[in-house]
């Protein structure tokens, strides 16, 4: 194969960044042109994690297909589950029981709640480097996850790949002691976030690192497709669960928090609220539990493959990245004919080629961290 | 950048940054030192080894071999054969190969007679491929190794049905 | 004191300082994990892992030396021993008791961090051998950071060099007998404060550890050492902070002063507080971006340092 040669003007400096790089947040490779410390120009490379989920659904039963979705987006695996299940349960007009919509929102908040932490904890990674500050935060934020991933663990019985969602329903109810675990976690998350919070906002090195930096216009923001906290942080009230709710949404009350600036800050201050109110829409859930079973359709059958009826059906979720939808069209047989996965992280990353010139690489390497791109969710 | 801070409130939220991590210092430590210190299981896990069961009166296997799992299971590691004798299914062989395993529970649920459980064996590492790859003895031996977890298919399917 | 003797000290010394560096990595560990809610080295020497450092120290001995291809044979292998020379040569006019140095100049503080300053050629030198883009943009990174840094680092050292009246160890701490250089209102803590920050950039530390910044390029200059040459830098930057401290120590905290212990004692005693406190600032700071801090260094540091100098100068002239 032919080199490909990198266009090259005097002074100017080719750095390739990834695949393997620390700040990457997994295999993406970017080829920046520095003229000094200062990025001029970026070429960003993704499809190293390429798993050819949407090609693999065509070869799978719709029923087998949930626990698979999973490994779509390794911080949220359960609205990666969610967006499949509804929209199989639109294709074929299955009605999913209220006790199920709600244990199913329960579980997608607390997964928002640990994919933010996580998020919070290598954004300090990225700032700090692992031999420093950014390890203590990072540490802290994943001494927060872990409850929540306890609490996940009692309920379903696996930390964090919960296979809770299935096709007209949820595989397992709360348990006794469940309202009294959750809700002794929620306080303890409450005051510990805060606490982060007041330490962030009054750290000089973190205000000065992500303010002005990285600034998103909502028109671009917009272009590109982006959506969920990126898009947000832009002043754009776009919410899934408010503007097209799905689940049983339109019966919490929440609120939806927007950036003014559209720079990294805003897109961490976006982040943090939406954990608080995660929070209350979880003790909102645990409030208002109605009682009923959590699935539709016969157990038994569930080998018995699910057919639906041929067409097309998309559901849209709002995933910790943003709007994640799985458009499918059935041919009548127990497998989908075709699966689109509309990944949110994929349109987020497409903002790296324009805000990221002008930075130096520490910024850019911020930059990157406040977009929150997963790159299992990028490459599927 | 955009925002001046002052002398003073730099000096105080760089004390508070300090404080912060001093205050942490004095927490317990949240590291559990796993050989000596085990997390408690919680009842609901899954995530070990598998088993097939026999039936606890007749001491007859509870596998009819219909393949139900074999169907199921999204990565395929489930190979099961049937022969028929005495008027029930056989499972003639049964291979789970616990390499591509995802942990989903699927075939559990699925069982139609509480044949496949999952154990909460979380301690049976192995140093060899093959030593992975599970037939019928390997799973009908491990059910008196370890103790069953929750799940059975019935309890499973129990769940779905409507609450009373 | 004869030249053998000279030298008989001197391997003592030396592999004194090594032991302790050694077991300084092992408490910056413990300290790092408690700060962050973890155990931290736990197995190797059961229950507190103090073995910990030996059996590190024996990894790295055994682990392949690998010189890339491309770089510069001769200068790759040079930079680690440049630096851990440079690095541990600075010991050498360090008063450690009240009575003992090894080499006894009266231009001790002038020497000193003369020398001190040597270490950043080491680290250019790895940076532009390996021909490695990450080390090349940290090497003129250090570049650009110790020079700069130098400026407040030397300008706040004279701060007790003016009021002792004299660029010897030992006068400044005879100066110091009674009441030490950091107590002296604002311009001691100032000069203290600002020597702290400069030496943590010139030490290569969070918050100001750019050469280093994993998070942007790897691990900088020493991207493409490994084993025991690896670990030659990582001596020398600990080698370098226990330096610092024990010239801060000395400097600002009155060095061997102090009731009921001898000197050495006291010097121990303050050398580690001082190092337990640059490592909770390291644990507990994100890191800067360059411009911030070269615009730290010449519009705060730089002009504050000349007038805290020239305060220092007007009070020893006045009352003098």
């Amino acid at each position: 194969m032919e080199e490909r040669v990198i266009e090259r003007e005097f002074g100017e400096f080719a750095l390739n960044m990834g695949p393997q790089h620390p700040s990457t947040h997994g295999v993406f490779r970017l080829e920046l042109h520095l003229r000094g410390e200062t990025v001029v120009k970026v070429i960003p490379h993704i499809g190293y994690l390429h798993r050819g989920v949407e090609k693999l659904s065509e070869t799978l039963d719709y029923d087998i297909l949930p626990p698979v979705y999973e490994r779509d987006d390794y911080l949220s695996p359960t609205a990666n589950s969610l967006a499949f299940v509804l929209a199989v349960e639109k294709l074929a007009g299955i009605e999913v029981p209220k006790r199920a919509s709600y244990l199913r929102v329960l579980v997608a908040e607390l997964q928002r709640v640990t994919s933010h932490l996580v998020w919070l904890g290598t954004f300090g990674l990225d700032l700090g480097g692992a031999l420093g500050g950014g390890s203590t935060l990072f540490l802290y934020c994943f001494r927060e996850r872990e409850k929540i991933l306890d609490l996940l663990e009692a309920l379903t019985g696996t930390r964090f790949h919960t296979n809770m969602n299935q096709i007209g329903g949820v595989r397992y109810d709360v348990y006794a002691s469940f309202d009294g675990d959750l809700s002794q976690t929620i306080g303890y998350l409450k005051k510990r976030i805060s606490e982060y919070k007041d330490m962030l906002e009054n750290n000089p090195v973190f205000l000065k690192r992500t303010k002005g930096v990285g600034v998103v216009r909502p028109e671009l923001a917009k272009e590109v497709g982006a959506s969920g906290p990126v898009l947000r942080g832009s002043g754009v009230a776009y919410d899934i669960r408010k503007n097209k709710p799905y689940s049983d949404y339109t019966e919490f009350e929440f609120r939806i928090p927007v950036g003014r600036n559209g720079d990294a800050y805003d897109r961490y201050r976006v982040r943090l609220e939406e954990m608080f109110e995660s929070l209350s829409i979880i003790h909102q859930v645990m409030e208002g539990l109605p009682e009923g079973p959590i699935h539709s359709r016969k157990p038994v059958k569930i080998a018995l493959l699910l057919k639906p009826p041929k067409g097309e059906a998309y559901a849209a979720v709002e995933s910790p990245r943003g709007e994640l939808g799985v458009f499918i069209v059935s041919d009548g047989s127990s497998k989908p004919y075709r699966v689109k996965v509309r990944s949110p992280s994929f349109s987020n990353i497409a903002l790296i080629p324009y805000i990221l010139p002008g930075h130096l690489i520490a910024d850019a390497v911020a930059i990157l961290g406040s977009l929150d791109p997963v790159f299992g969710d990028v490459d599927r | 950048m955009a925002q001046k801070v002052s002398n003073a409130r730099l000096v105080k939220v760089t004390l508070l940054a300090l404080w912060f991590t001093l205050k942490n210092l004095f927490r317990k430590p949240v590291t559990v030192q796993y050989p000596i210190v085990k997390r408690p299981i919680p009842e609901r896990w899954r995530g070990g080894t598998f088993a097939l069961t026999t039936d606890k009166e007749t001491e007859e296997e509870n596998c009819i071999g219909c393949k139900l799992c074999e169907k199921i299971c999204p990565s395929g590691v489930i190979a099961v054969e049937m022969e028929k004798h005495g008027g029930r299914g056989w499972a003639k062989s049964f291979i789970l190969d616990l390499q591509g395993c995802l942990q989903c529970e699927l075939c559990v649920q699925v069982c139609p007679t509480d044949a496949i459980v999952m154990l909460y064996g979380m301690e049976a590492p192995v140093t060899r491929r093959e030593d992975l790859i599970l037939d019928k003895e390997k799973l009908m031996a491990n059910e008196g190794l370890y103790q069953a977890a929750w799940a059975t298919g019935l309890k499973l399917q129990n769940l779905h049905e409507p609450k009373k | 004191m004869t030249s053998t003797e000279n030298i008989a000290q001197g391997i003592i010394l030396l592999g004194a300082i090594l032991l302790i560096v050694t077991y300084l990595t092992w408490l910056e560990r413990k300290f790092a994990a408690r700060l962050q809610s973890r155990i931290g080295p736990y197995w190797v020497g059961r229950p507190h892992g103090w073995l910990q450092p030996i059996a590190d120290a024996l990894k790295l001995l055994i682990k392949e030396d690998i010189t890339p291809s491309k770089s510069d044979r001769f200068l790759f292998n040079l930079a680690p021993v440049w630096v851990v020379v440079t690095s541990l040569l600075g010991f050498a006019f360090l008063p450690l008791t009240a009575s003992w140095v090894l080499v006894n100049i009266d231009l001790g503080l002038l020497y000193f961090s003369a020398i001190g300053s040597l270490i950043v050629i080491g680290i250019f030198i790895a940076g532009w051998a390996s021909n490695n883009k990450y080390a090349l943009i940290s090497a003129l990174r250090a570049a650009a950071q110790v020079v700069a840094y130098e400026v407040p680092l030397l300008l706040s050292l004279l701060v007790p060099a003016v009021f002792a009246g004299s660029l010897d160890f030992q006068d400044i701490i005879r100066a110091q007998d009674g009441h030490w250089f950091i107590l002296f209102p604002v311009v001691g803590q100032i000069s203290f404060l600002t020597f702290l920050l400069a030496a943590l950039a010139e030490g290569n530390r969070i918050p100001f550890d750019l050469s280093e910044a994993e998070s942007e390029l790897v691990a900088g200059f020493n991207v493409e050492y490994s084993g025991m040459k690896f670990a030659y830098f990582y001596l020398a930057e600990y080698v370098h902070l226990l330096a610092a401290s024990l010239l801060v120590s000395i400097l600002f905290l009155g060095g061997p002063l102090g009731p009921f212990f001898s000197g050495g004692v006291w010097v121990a005693i303050k050398t580690l507080l001082v190092f337990l406190g640059v490592l909770w600032i390291r644990w507990s700071f994100l890191r800067v971006r360059i411009d911030q801090l070269m615009m730290l260094n010449w519009k705060v540091l730089t002009p504050l340092t000349l007038v805290n100098l020239l305060l220092a100068g007007l009070w020893v002239s006045l009352n003098g």
